[in-house]
This record gives C-alpha cells, sequence and structure tokens, in this order.
C-alpha cells in the first residue's frame, strides 16, 4: 500500500513536472530550449511510477505512538532551530536544541544538560575561533 | 628520461623539514574538516588558502600544504561515511553503500584502513599517470565531444539500476527524482527560471551538499528512533583497531580496476571524481558480486570506489594544468588554488613554468605518503566515535552539519532545505529506496542536459549527432551491453531463488 | 562522560593543529560569481591578492565562487540577504550588464552601488590553426554563402555578450536580422571549454575575451582573426583589429565590482578610494597585461552612471539584433 501511494504521488509529480515545462520557452538559437529535457524525463518518472504502483513492494512497518512522537518532536525542534539560530544567535539556540535532542533520543534531563552545556561551547570554538566561520554569537532582535 | 628529471627537481625544491611539516599539518587540518559533514575538500582549501598567505609561504609550501589538505579532507569525508552512514562530500556517497554496512558488523576499522589504502592506490595511480601521460592525455581530452559527454551520462545512469540491491525500478526512479531536483534553478543555456516557485532562493538550484547532508544525515537521526525501540543495538562491538594484513587483501584487485576506472573518467573535464566512484562501484560490482555480498559490507565495495574518485580527482588534473578546465567541483578548488597564487594553467604552464608543475607534482606524492602514514595509526581514534553513547553522539552529528551548511552560506532558508531532505530521505529510506540515485541525478543531471543541448545546437537540432562519432557509438554499445547482460542476469537470478527470498533491511 | 571526554580531546587535538585567527568575520570578500578559472574569479582573485600585498587592506580578501545565472545567483543573493554589507563586493564586467539589460538578473542596475572598473579585456574572433578561415571576411563570406555551415560558440548563452559581439560584427558585415537567429551558437562554461572543444573539431568558431585563453594564443593553437579593440593590445601588438579590417566595431568587457545598494557613502567611498590606489599601482598594471586586459579607470559616480548608460545601450543593440522583443 506504501509503495501504490508513493506511486501515486510521484505520478502527480512526473505530471505536473512534465506540464510545468511547457511555460519555458525556447531561447533564441537554442533548438532544443529549456523545456525539453524535463519533458523527456518526465516520461521515464511516470512509467515508472505505474511500475511501482502496479508491482508494490510488501509494507514498511511505519511507527505509531511514542517513536512518531519522538520523530516529529525532532523534526519541529530541527526547523525551529533553522529558524531561531540568526534571532537568538548561536550559544542559546545550540544549547537548547541539544538538551532536547539529547533528552527525545533517550537520556536523563541532567545527561542532555550536560551534553548541551559541553557541546553548545565545542561547536563554536570549533567553527567559529579554528575554523574561521563565523557563527552569530547574540541574539539579533 | 626528461620528465624524471624534472620530477626529480620538483622533489628536491618540495622535501624540506619545514615543507614536511606543512604537509603533515595540512593532511590533519584537512582530515578534521573533511569529517565534519558538510565541509569538504572545497572548504578545506579555502579555509586555509588565508592561512598560506598570511604565513607568507613561497608558491611551493603553500602548495603542498593545500594539497595535502585537499587529500586529507577527501579522507576525512569517508570517516563520516564509514562510521556513521553520512557523505562527508559528493564522492563519498559511494562510500556509504558498504562502508557503513562494514561498520555495522564491527569493521569499521577495515573499512577506514581499505578506504586509507584504496585512496593511495588510486590517487598514486593517478599521479603516475599524470607525470608520464599529461600531455598525451589532454589530447586525448579535447576529442570528446558535447554527443560523447551526453553517451557517457547515459551510461552512467544506465548502470545506476544495478548499483544498489533494491527493486530496480525504485532505484531508477530515485536518479529520475534526483534529475528532476537537479533541473531546478536557472537554465545556464538561456537563463530562465525553471521550477524556482519564484524564489531568488532556488535560482542557484539546491546545492547537492545541502541535500546529501540532509538525505543521509537528518534521516539517520529519524531512523535511529525506530532502531532504538525495537531493541536492536544499533552499534555494534568494535573489531580490531590496528587492522591486519589479511584484511587488506581483498581490496587489492578492485583497487587497481577502480583506479584504471576512475581515471579515465577523471580525464574527462566535468565527468570528475563523483562519476568515477560511480563508474568504478559499478564496475566493480559486475565483476565481483558473485555470491551478492555487495551492499551488505563486501571490502571490495568499498575500495573500488575509494579508488576510483581519487584516481579520478588526480586524472581531472590533468585537463585542468594542460588546458586550465576545471575538471570538476575539486580540481575547480586546485585551479583557484593555482590562481590565488598567481599561476595560471594553460598550455603554455608546462614550458613556461615547469618548476611549478613538478613542484605541484611532487607534493601530490608527498601528500598522499603522509596522508597513509598519519592517518592509519589514527584510525583507533577514529573508531571509538562508535563508542559514543547515542543522545550524545546523534546531537553533536546533527548540529555539526546544521552549522557545516550554516556556516558556509549563512542562510536559514538552506537549513530548511536540508531539514526538508531529510524528511524525504527518511521517507524514501522506509519505502527501501536508494538515496545514493538520487543525489547522483541531482550531481550529473545538469551536466548530462547541457551537453545534449550543446549537441544539438552544433547540429541545429539533428539527433542524428547523438551517434555520429565512433567514442559516443562506442558507448552505447558498451550500455546495451551492460544492460543486457543484467537483464539475462537477473532472469537467471529470479529462476534460481525463489521470489521474495531477498529481504532488505532499512539501513541498505 | 568518558566519552564525551573523548570526543573533546579530538576537538582539542583539531584545536592544537589549527592556529586561531585564520579569517575573521571582519575580512573583506569578494563574491566572484562563477566558477574558479574565469574572467569574474580572476577579478576577485587578482585584485584581492593585490589590495593585501600592496598593503591597502590588512585582512587577506576572501573569495567565494558563487556561480549560477551568468551572475543572477550572486547578484539576487547580495539582494536579499547582503545589500548592507560595507565588506563586501561582487566582481562584474559588461556581461553582467548584458544580462541586466536584458531582464535576465532579479533587477536593474539601480539595486547595486557601482564602484569601479580597473580595466578592459578585449574581445577576440579565434579559429583552430588550421582553420581554412585567415580574415573576418573570409569567415563572413562563408557564413553569408551558407549561414548554416560554420558553428559558432562563446562562453556566453545566445544573446549574452560573446553572442552579441559576434552579431554586431555580423551585422557589419551585411548580413541582416534574419540571418542572426539561423546562425549556429553554442554556449560553453567559459572561454577555455569553448577553445578546447573548438579544438577538438566541435565548432569552428570562438568569440570570447582574450585575457582567459590568451595562453592559446601564445601556444599557437589557435588564430585570432580579429580583435575587437580600437588600437591593437599593448601586449599582443601584431593581433589584426577588427577596425583594421574595415568593421567599425569594439567588443570590450570591463572587469569591476559592485556593492550592496544599501551600503553608506563613506564604506562606498572606502571602497572607492582602495580600488583606485590599487590602479595606481604597477603591479595592477602588470597583473593586468599580463593577463591581456587593458588597464582604465572609471569609478565612483563617474563608473555609476557608465554603467547605467551601458545598460541602456546595451538594450537597445539586443532589441536592434531581435534578442530581446
Amino acid at each position: 500500500m506504501s509503495d501504490r501511494i508513493a506511486g501515486l504521488l510521484f505520478l502527480a509529480l512526473s505530471i505536473w513536472y512534465g506540464m510545468t515545462a511547457g511555460n519555458y520557452e525556447a531561447g533564441f538559437g537554442d533548438p532544443l530550449g529549456p523545456a525539453a529535457f524535463p519533458r523527456i524525463l518526465a516520461v521515464p518518472a511516470a512509467l515508472l511510477s505505474l511500475g511501482l504502483i502496479l508491482r508494490p513492494d510488501p509494507d514498511p512497518t511505519w511507527s505509531r505512538g511514542v517513536i512518531l512522537g519522538r520523530q516529529v518532536a525532532t523534526i519541529a525542534v530541527l526547523i525551529a532551530y533553522a529558524l531561531l539560530l540568526d534571532p537568538l544567535g548561536f550559544p542559546i539556540a545550540t544549547f537548547a536544541a541539544v538538551l532536547l535532542l539529547a533528552k527525545l533520543i533517550g537520556t536523563s534531563w541532567l545527561k542532555a544538560g550536560a551534553a548541551a552545556i559541553i557541546m553548545a561551547p565545542l561547536l563554536f570554538v570549533l567553527f567559529d575561533v579554528l575554523l574561521g566561520l563565523p557563527l552569530p554569537l547574540s541574539p539579533s532582535i | 628520461m626528461e620528465t624524471l628529471t624534472f620530477l626529480a627537481a620538483g622533489f628536491q625544491v618540495a622535501l624540506t623539514p619545514t615543507n614536511l611539516a606543512l604537509a603533515l599539518f595540512g593532511c590533519f587540518a584537512g582530515t578534521i574538516i573533511g569529517s565534519l559533514p558538510g565541509l569538504g575538500p572545497v572548504n578545506g582549501v579555502a579555509i586555509l588558502i588565508p592561512l598560506a598567505f598570511s604565513l607568507r609561504l613561497d608558491p611551493t609550501s603553500a602548495l603542498i600544504m593545500l594539497s595535502a589538505v585537499y587529500y586529507g579532507a577527501m579522507y576525512g569525508g569517508r570517516i563520516s561515511s564509514i562510521m556513521l552512514n553520512i557523505p562527508g562530500d559528493e564522492p563519498a556517497i559511494m562510500t556509504t553503500l558498504d562502508g557503513y554496512p562494514m561498520a555495522r558488523k564491527g569493521k569499521a576499522a577495515e573499512a577506514l584502513a581499505i578506504s586509507g589504502v584504496a585512496s593511495f592506490i588510486g590517487a598514486t595511480f593517478a599521479t603516475v599517470g599524470l607525470t608520464l601521460f599529461a600531455p598525451l592525455l589532454a589530447k586525448a581530452a579535447i576529442y570528446f565531444g558535447p554527443a560523447d559527454y551526453f553517451a557517457l551520462y547515459v551510461l552512467a545512469f544506465a548502470t545506476i539500476g544495478g548499483i544498489s540491491g533494491a527493486n530496480p525500478i525504485k532505484t531508477l526512479l530515485a536518479a529520475c527524482l534526483g534529475l528532476m531536483i537537479g533541473t531546478v534553478g536557472l537554465d545556464p543555456a538561456t537563463g530562465t527560471a525553471r521550477y524556482t516557485l519564484g524564489s531568488f532562493n532556488l535560482y542557484d538550484g539546491f546545492d547537492p551538499i545541502v541535500a546529501i547532508v540532509g538525505l543521509f544525515a537528518i534521516s539517520e537521526v529519524l531512523i535511529l528512533f525506530e532502531m532504538h525501540v525495537a531493541g536492536s543495538e544499533p552499534i555494534k562491538r568494535l573489531g580490531r583497531v590496528i587492522p591486519r594484513w589479511s584484511d587488506l587483501k581483498p581490496g587489492f584487485g578492485a583497487s587497481l580496476r577502480g583506479s584504471v576506472v576512475g581515471f579515465i573518467a577523471g580525464i574527462l573535464p566535468g565527468a570528475g571524481a563523483s562519476l568515477g566512484a560511480v563508474m568504478s562501484y559499478s564496475v566493480e560490482k559486475r565483476i565481483s558480486n558473485k555470491d551478492d555480498t555487495f551492499g551488505k559490507g563486501d571490502p571490495r565495495g568499498v575500495a573500488a570506489p575509494e579508488a576510483g574518485n581519487n584516481a579520478a580527482s588526480g586524472g581531472a588534473l590533468i585537463p585542468m594544468l594542460t588546458l586550465g578546465v576545471p575538471g570538476s567541483g575539486t580540481t575547480a578548488v586546485m585551479l583557484a588554488m593555482l590562481v590565488s597564487l598567481n599561476i595560471q594553467p594553460g598550455p603554455l604552464l608546462f614550458q613556461n613554468q615547469p618548476e611549478i608543475v613538478w613542484g605541484l607534482i611532487a607534493s601530490l606524492y608527498i601528500a598522499n605518503f603522509v596522508l597513509l602514514a598519519l592517518n592509519i595509526p589514527m584510525i583507533g581514534i577514529f573508531t571509538r566515535i562508535l563508542s559514543l553513547p547515542q543522545w550524545s553522539l546523534m546531537p553533536f552529528v546533527v548540529m555539526v552539519s546544521f552549522l557545516g551548511i550554516y556556516s558556509i552560506s549563512h542562510s536559514s532558508f538552506d537549513l530548511l532545505v536540508m531539514v526538508g531532505f531529510g524528511l524525504l530521505g527518511y521517507l524514501l529510506r522506509k519505502l527501501d529506496v536508494s538515496l545514493v540515485p538520487v543525489v547522483l541525478g541531482l550531481l550529473l543531471g545538469a551536466d548530462m542536459e547541457n551537453n545534449l543541448r550543446r549537441a544539438l545546437s552544433i547540429s541545429d537540432g539533428s539527433f542524428a549527432i547523438l551517434v555520429q562519432s565512433p567514442i559516443s557509438i562506442g558507448l552505447y554499445i558498451v550500455t546495451i551491453l551492460l544492460l543486457a547482460t543484467a537483464a539475462v542476469m537477473s532472469l537467471r537470478d529470479r529462476k534460481r531463488r525463489p521470489a521474495g527470498s531477498e529481504v532488505h533491511t532499512l539501513e541498505e | 562522560m568518558k566519552h564525551l571526554l573523548s570526543a573533546a580531546a579530538l576537538a582539542a587535538l583539531a584545536g592544537f593543529a589549527l592556529p586561531g585567527g585564520v579569517t575573521k568575520a571582519e575580512a573583506a570578500e569578494c563574491i566572484a560569481p562563477a566558477d574558479p578559472g574565469g574572467g569574474w574569479d580572476f577579478t576577485c582573485r587578482t585584485v584581492g591578492r593585490l589590495l593585501t600585498e600592496e598593503g591597502i587592506l590588512d585582512a587577506p580578501v576572501q573569495v567565494v565562487n558563487m556561480p549560477g545565472g551568468v551572475g543572477a545567483v550572486a547578484y539576487a543573493r547580495v539582494m536579499n540577504s547582503e545589500s548592507d554589507n560595507p565588506d563586501l563586493v561582487v566582481a562584474t564586467s559588461t556581461v553582467g550588464i548584458t544580462q541586466i539589460a536584458q531582464g535576465k538578473y532579479p533587477a536593474g542596475t539601480d539595486a547595486m552601488r557601482w564602484l569601479a572598473m580597473l580595466g578592459a579585456d578585449v574581445g577576440v574572433v579565434l579559429v583552430a590553426a588550421d582553420s581554412p578561415y585567415n580574415t573576418l571576411d573570409d569567415l563572413f563570406a562563408a557564413m553569408k554563402e551558407n549561414v548554416g555551415s560554420v558553428v559558432t560558440s562563446g562562453s556566453t548563452a545566445a544573446g549574452g555578450w560573446d553572442h552579441i559581439r559576434l552579431l554586431m560584427l555580423a551585422q557589419a558585415a551585411g548580413m541582416g536580422p534574419e540571418e542572426f537567429t539561423k546562425i549556429r551558437w553554442v554556449q560553453f562554461d567559459g572561454g577555455t571549454p569553448a577553445v578546447t572543444q573548438m579544438m577538438g573539431g566541435q565548432t569552428q568558431v570562438v568569440v570570447t575575451d582574450l585575457g582567459e585563453i590568451a595562453g592559446f594564443v601564445e601556444s599557437g593553437d589557435v588564430k585570432v582573426l580579429a580583435a575587437m579593440s580600437d588600437e591593437p593590445i599593448p601586449a599582443f601588438p601584431d593581433l589584426p583589429t577588427a577596425k583594421s579590417q574595415g568593421y567599425d566595431v569594439t567588443g570590450y568587457n570591463w572587469r569591476g565590482f559592485y556593492t550592496g545598494g544599501k551600503v553608506s557613502d563613506e564604506a562606498y567611498d572606502k571602497w572607492v578610494s582602495n580600488l583606485e590606489t590599487l590602479f595606481n599601482s604597477e603591479a595592477w598594471k602588470e597583473a593586468a597585461e599580463a593577463n591581456g586586459l587593458i588597464p582604465i579607470w572609471r569609478g565612483g559616480k563617474e563608473f555609476n552612471d557608465y554603467v547605467v548608460e551601458q545598460a541602456s545601450q546595451m538594450e537597445a543593440i539586443s532589441r536592434e539584433i531581435g534578442v530581446i522583443k
């Protein structure tokens, strides 16, 4: 079933991809133009999706319950980190992210806190000081 | 024997205590930088070019240090491929296929050692080839036209179906997905914005390294939760720390074959190290996969792509030095490095500045040896990474991935893209779709399309040009033969084994 | 805890290996909106190097390659997130202005502050050493007879500056817009790939800048049919100009820099004066000439006006020869 759903999604993607390509006009003196390659590509992509719909593999076991919750929470932490790294500055954002990730993976608050306290300065020293790749130190609001 | 005289002079300049110390330092720094996901040879060299200036190094010393960083970073990229299933840079993706399964079987040290030795063999093979045949091979590169490049990419994609053990339909779909992702951005031939959804952030398309780190590193974290609870202890007891001779032996034949294939791919400007790694892996798999051990931790599956991509990087120096064409991302870095030192590669470099060329070649030999000497004893330290508990290792890996990407682009958009790719990678892995073809499509697709369009511009729209040169005809024949043998073999396999007996685990 | 310590030890080792302060955030940054090896990369790297060597800047200039969309990607990037960064400059040239004039960048020339140009590259028309064509007349006679018989190429897309320079010559040779669209043009990722592919027999003519491919001219692998300059090029005085063959066309490609549109006057003036100091140094003249550039200075407001003017001229030319409608 999962393969069939994936196949359908991919079929829809291929069709959209091929149709959208039609909007790209051939440039001046370019016989093939920007549309041809995507259109050609859409054909095998669509056929292969059909193949997947017709001959799916057995379903994998999808996670449920607590595990799914932890996975969703992890994604949320990562998105939040991406959005908050600049506004909060590196130390606060990284401390919070490491703390939450360690906790999510499954350890005590104490160990997670220790990991965060050690890792945030360590990473800062590694990237900013040693490698000279600047990181935002203070909140910028 | 004029060549050897030049080379000896090159070594004379290069082999001073200061230069050896610089080589050691460069290898070490490069290895560390390369092992951080998201940072590769490009960043390693970029980070250390200013240092070379501020230390006021002469060109030879600077070249030695930077070549050492370059090799070190290439090797460092393998460490995270093998230990964590996270490729440190583009060519390292093939190393995850067998390297990570080896690590899971407790053979991390062996995999690292084989990777080191194979890299050394590949790089040395290419450097010798460069020493002896550079001007001759540069001529060959000239006669490879757009239609021939297109045929080469067709060959590469035709072999992708056989790369991973999973359902071939899924592997090919993954390649299509990668090719689609690769068309996002401004089209180089006409400047048309494609699939950018109106966002300037997407004008340059998806950066392969952001995609790689997302697909592999972020998805790894999500997979981890499931393994944890299922009770299958993911981390494996460590094997030996210092590998035995007998562990290395099976990799030698594969390394030599991989070196040849990779070197040929490398000489062609544009094809580069990633293609070298892909081709050597698929050739090796066809030759050696008699007991269906590839993809499950076969040492030859580590040796071949490692030798292949290093030989390709070395081979790519030939068009770079003799023509001034940067063959691949990694040689582009070397070219930038030379230009920074006020050396302009091109047809006259060998005549006008032989001391520079031979100094560089000598420094490549030195960097190679130093890397081997430095890293084999350090394998023990690297493998300790695996003994870290997951709750400290995983946040560390994730943070390093984020910061590696962020410190280069300073863009939270890239970080979000990375998380998006992570989610995609997780779903694909759950469905038993290999991630490698996605990345290959993304890496090679643009060049494939551009060369097709160039060929048709040359022919004024006639598709006949694609099969007019002997080179492209030869490549298509090889493609057809490969596909035919693959079809025959899979039919035979199906007869021999009852359907459904092949069980794939998540981690493949 | 013990494991964390070993990770810390690993990082500390790394720290030991890398003496601190390799580069700092305040160091100036130059974006080369192309891959290494081409003209924009040369501009950033050479100017960056000389700025430090001549003692004009203390810290080394960090060069960042940001290829994509013939400079459009870097343009969009500076516009969106670096428009007030006083430490950032971006290399550009006539090629970039052509793209802007044809609406292929995300914004017009007013989105940036134009700093200065330090020199100009000269367009050349090249054929392989064994080509039957020896003059522009030979070439255009063949093209007029059968426009499809000659495959031309260069480092820009159709409609880009290399292509336009060819069309300007074709116009001077008496060809008309209806023939322009039939001229076969192949884009390569730089002048060097274009020349090597021509040497391999894939194409017959390359129009591009002299600087990047000067080595092939010196080595005799290619023949120069015309240099598109007013006067013979100082470093290559023997190359025939288009003008000397009766084609009243020049095709320079200046090399210069812009910075973000919201950079303060103070930072802008500082950059202009730094670049002017560099321009007046002997080292720049040598480096420029060694790479086939003719040193020419325009800076500050004068340069800004020049860019705006050139963009509108380029738009008119593009319209005239049918590249844009």
